[in-house]
């Protein structure tokens, strides 16, 4: 299975876009201008094709910023949101950590990491 | 007049009080199916022996808002498909504000808000994987105005109407629609006794001289089931004899 396909087909669908404007890159609300209404039913839609739990607020990345102000010595802060996100690279963290300034930071590749972590905590359990 | 409806799964939260066991089947009987919710093996004698002519024609399913645990289980069962949601469930704690036991406060609105908010949630994200639904949410003439000791009835009714109106505002675009019916003293249920009691100072309350009855609610509330009905979104509707309209 390609999540990526999938969750591009569910995008498209849901956000009325072309699936040339998607790649694993593309920022969710930057990009494609998706509002929290989208990310209900992305949620839903997610839960469903992948029959996985989700956590909206992990998910979503929704309270990353309220964890990065709790953490004030930024030299903590990749180790402290890496325990946070666990299916966040460290690399990737990182990338978010430069990010932060220009806007909400959540990307398709984000999603994808999410999947495919609760797909494998699924089997594990 | 045409009653049509576009879905058929129906769960009713609450489902062995008089006026959804008056409900169930009228829906049965338009094609609906309705998915009963109890919480005692008492309560599910009750719908077997209520609903028995029915076999095979409705659910029974364990739904307790007072355990939470109950929610996620019971959408499980029906595997989170649902086309109409109408809500009955109610607890009752009658004291006044200044002195009734935090706790049984606490446990009180645990029930009432919070988990009634869980299985909201849970109901709503069943209906968006279809793009359709419709919940009724029965409240009272409490709501609006009470009696001395309904304080925490009246918050409960207030509260949950107000989760109903956001779900029909929030996600009317996506075809889900909400309506709370506010129905004054009916012949049926805990205020029975009481209504049997003070009957003389009630009727004297109420225009149409009369209480209402199960079956006219469970009318009412199969009409807002209908695809007709689905323009009434995120509203009550006060169903009093014109009890609150009078001074």
């Amino acid at each position: 299975m390609d999540i990526f396909k999938e969750i591009r087909q569910i995008l498209v669908e849901l956000l009325d876009v072309d699936e040339k404007e998607i790649t694993t890159d593309t920022y969710l609300v930057r990009d494609l201008c998706a509002e929290s209404i989208d990310f209900l039913e992305l949620a839903v839609s997610l839960n469903n094709r992948f029959a996985i739990e989700i956590n909206d607020d992990d998910l979503f990345l929704r309270n990353l910023r309220l964890y990065i102000q709790n953490i004030p010595d930024s030299q903590d802060r990749l180790a402290g949101l890496t325990g946070r996100f666990p299916f966040l690279s460290t690399k990737r963290i990182a990338e978010i950590l430069a990010d932060l300034d220009q806007g909400p930071v959540l990307k398709v590749k984000d999603l994808i990491a999410y999947i495919e972590w609760q797909t494998k905590s699924k089997k594990a359990a | 007049m045409n009653m049509r409806f576009t879905g058929t799964k129906c769960l009713i939260v609450g489902g062995t009080c008089d006026m959804a066991l008056t409900l169930a089947p009228k829906m049965i009987l338009s094609g609906l199916f309705p998915i009963m919710t109890f919480r005692s093996e008492s309560g599910q004698k009750k719908l077997e022996s209520r609903l028995g002519d029915f076999e095979g024609k409705y659910a029974a399913e364990y739904l307790d808002l007072d355990r939470v645990h109950s929610i996620g289980q019971s959408f499980e069962t029906i595997e989170n498909k649902l086309d109409y949601l109408v809500d009955f469930a109610q607890d009752d704690l009658e004291g006044l504000i200044a002195a009734t036991d935090a706790q049984r406060v606490q446990s009180f609105f645990e029930a009432s808000l919070n988990n009634r908010t869980i299985m909201i949630k849970t109901a709503a994200r069943a209906m968006l994987t279809q793009k359709k639904g419709r919940m009724v949410y029965v409240s009272s003439t409490a709501a609006a105005r009470q009696s001395p000791g309904q304080g925490f009835y009246a918050a409960a009714k207030n509260g949950a109407e107000s989760l109903y109106n956001a779900v029909g505002i929030e996600l009317a675009s996506k075809g889900i629609t909400t309506i709370c019916v506010r129905p004054g003293y009916v012949d049926a249920g805990r205020a029975k006794s009481f209504i049997e009691k003070h009957e003389q100072r009630i009727m004297d309350q109420i225009p149409i001289k009369r209480m209402l009855s199960c079956e006219e609610i469970a009318d009412v509330i199969l009409f807002l089931l209908t695809d007709s009905a689905s323009g009434i979104n995120a509203t009550s509707i006060t169903m009093d004899g014109g009890m609150s309209a009078v001074k």
